[in-house]
């Protein structure tokens, strides 16, 4: 569970006084698909950077699995990061000079318990839920943008994170490719209980999730809950 | 790290190429520094070289002025000693050779010294088995001679060589009288090379006259001698050319001619080296503004601002490791074939620091840009690209 209370951000340059985020009260419970909405520059993707523990806010707490996190220091913060949250990106961020594999190993690089062996296992694993298994040596130049965002979703999956936070993940793919993205997550979502807040320019994807929360100049305007999954 | 073949490449040849040239101006300075700790084997101190050039064919004549030229000189009480000697005196640029023969050592080439009995005094060489020159060598059948310690090992090994006799020719045999540790002539960085002494005997060398006259003075003997000297000296040898210099300012001639070419090649070095700094910070700096998207999605997937500013800082040297091993690959070659007939010792040596300042260097470059890179914000860093 996510909860986030009184979040302000303001970025501040020598003249200028930019307030992204105002007065931000918001609740995502666990297993929850959330969808975030709004116009460009609205703060969407701040918000999610500062559930993604990527940002701090100017005031305001976040609590992540009912823990205040407020305090923590980078090592914690990094620590929670890599055990709690798996990111998405629009631009997929797959590192061009690593394979498919490797990529999708990444997250377990920063979990010294797990063996080499284990993350290979756990990299081919996650490669087949996103029905990537045959392009494991692949480099992401060799892929479509569906593939490599598949790639980007099964990095996210690897560590078994209880938040994925997916930023515009369709935003770059054609609308085949982008139900195909959403395909995945709903099943995430649905079999693996896993919690997502996914930010979205695209209505036809918001209305697919469970809830959709509304942003107009840094602020929440509306917040929707749109179907029940777990009593679906 | 690994996938990124050709700017690894390009900077193990840049870390291979520094290690060399460091490597062979490690190799110089360290043979030089280690010949300068060795004793020279004599007391410069004092000691002055008058050069004689006879401007006349008469031997007779020459030989007399040379002698009473000697005598002259002993007769100063400003001096304690004076002995005759061939031209190549201590830190003089003129050299004298001979290969010599003993047994299975067959042609050492030894530096050769010619010495009155009084040089012993004038240099104070100590003579560490058996003796130096004297007037029982006078009835000598064969020509005493002093060794140092660089020719008994070449010649004789662990052998005692006091009394050998050395074949000179069918006829002629040297005998050796006596052991010095060390003689070395030419210069404070010279090696200790093999070198013996034979003896000058003005009665028996009766053709010979000897370009250089060596003499100790007194403990602040000065220029006002030195004019009384040579006055008194021009009056004997009326047609000769006569220069007089202390073995100290020959000394310093000698060291200048050492020191300039290995500070000259110093600097190059240096200026390399700082090109070469510059070149690595750059792309190391490259490299990271280059990973900026890489370093925000790491510290996205948890790694710690720590973790990256090793993750550089390690990358860099591991490539420096290959560079550095490729070039000890080549340096090794050095001693194991033993170029240019140096002492494993200074290869070696030069090989450690080599590899130490390379080291020294690259993380030198690397702590700032591995630093920043550690530094950067992870959400900014992902909204770059």
């Amino acid at each position: 569970m996510i909860t986030l209370k009184n979040i302000e951000k303001v970025y501040q340059t020598k003249s200028i006084e930019t307030v992204a985020l105002q007065n931000v009260n918001l609740t995502v419970p666990q297993g929850e698909f959330l969808s975030i909405m709004g116009p460009s520059g609205c703060g969407k993707s701040t918000l999610l950077n500062i559930m993604g523990l990527l940002d701090v806010p100017s005031s305001g707490t976040v609590e992540i699995g009912g823990k205040l996190i407020t305090s923590y220091k980078d090592k914690e913060l990094a620590h929670l990061r890599n055990e709690k949250i798996g990111f998405v990106f629009q631009s997929y961020h797959l590192i061009q000079d690593l394979s498919v594999l490797d990529n999708v190993e990444l997250p377990l690089l920063y979990r010294p318990h797990v063996s080499a062996a284990d993350r290979r296992k756990r990299a081919q694993v996650a490669l087949e839920k996103v029905g990537l298994s045959s392009r494991t040596g692949h480099y992401p130049s060799q892929l479509s943008g569906g593939q490599r965002q598949r790639v980007a979703i099964a990095r996210a999956l690897i560590g078994m994170p209880e938040i994925i936070l997916a930023d515009e993940p369709t935003g770059n793919l054609d609308s085949v490719m982008g139900e195909e993205i959403m395909q995945i997550l709903l099943d995430l979502n649905r079999q693996e209980f896993t919690t997502i807040v996914m930010v979205t320019h695209d209505e036809q994807m918001a209305q697919k999730t469970e809830r959709l929360v509304r942003f107009f100049d840094g602020q929440q305007v509306s917040d929707a809950k749109l179907y029940d999954f777990q009593k679906a | 790290m690994w996938n990124r073949k050709k700017s690894n490449f390009l900077l193990i040849t840049e870390i291979f190429f520094s290690f060399l040239v460091l490597f062979g101006v490690m190799s110089l300075v360290i043979y030089n520094y280690l010949n300068y700790t060795k004793p020279l084997g004599y007391d410069y101190e004092n000691v002055w070289h008058i050069s004689l050039r006879p401007n006349s064919d008469s031997t007779a004549q020459n030989r007399l002025v040379q002698e009473q030229l000697l005598q002259r000189i002993r007769g100063f009480q400003q001096v304690e000693a004076a002995s005759y000697s061939n031209s190549n005196v201590p830190f003089a640029f003129s050299q004298m050779g001979m290969s010599l023969s003993y047994g299975n050592a067959k042609d050492v080439q030894t530096n050769a010294f010619d010495a009155q009995d009084d040089l012993k005094d004038v240099l104070r060489l100590q003579v560490r088995e058996g003796r130096w020159f004297g007037p029982q060598d006078d009835a000598s059948t064969h020509k005493p001679v002093v060794i140092n310690g660089m020719l008994k090992q070449k010649l004789f090994g662990e052998e005692d060589a006091l009394g050998k006799l050395i074949p000179v020719d069918d006829s002629t045999h040297y005998k050796v009288v006596g052991v010095m540790d060390y003689y070395r002539a030419y210069s404070e960085y010279d090696a200790d090379a093999p070198a013996y002494f034979s003896r000058i005997n003005l009665q028996e060398n009766n053709n010979h006259l000897w370009g250089s006259l060596l003499l100790r003075v007194k403990p602040g003997t000065g220029v006002a001698f030195e004019e009384k000297m040579m006055k008194e000296l021009s009056g004997i040898a009326k047609d000769w050319t006569m220069e007089v210099a202390t073995l100290e300012t020959m000394r310093q001639s000698k060291v200048r001619l050492t020191l300039v070419p290995m500070i000259a090649l110093g600097l190059v070095c240096g200026f390399l080296i700082f090109n070469v700094a510059l070149g690595l910070f750059g792309v190391l700096w490259y490299n990271i503004n280059k990973r900026t998207s890489e370093i925000g999605l790491r510290r996205a997937m948890g790694a710690t601002a720590g973790q990256i500013y090793k993750q550089f800082l390690g990358e860099i040297l591991v490539v420096t490791t290959f560079g550095l091993l490729l070039g000890c690959f080549f340096a090794g070659q050095f001693p194991l074939l033993g170029v240019f007939e140096l002492s494993p010792e200074v290869y070696v040596t030069a090989i450690l620091i080599a590899v130490a300042l390379i080291y020294i260097l690259v993380i030198s470059c690397a702590l700032y840009p591995s630093r920043q890179a550690a530094a950067i914000h992870p959400a900014t860093a992902l909204h770059e690209e």
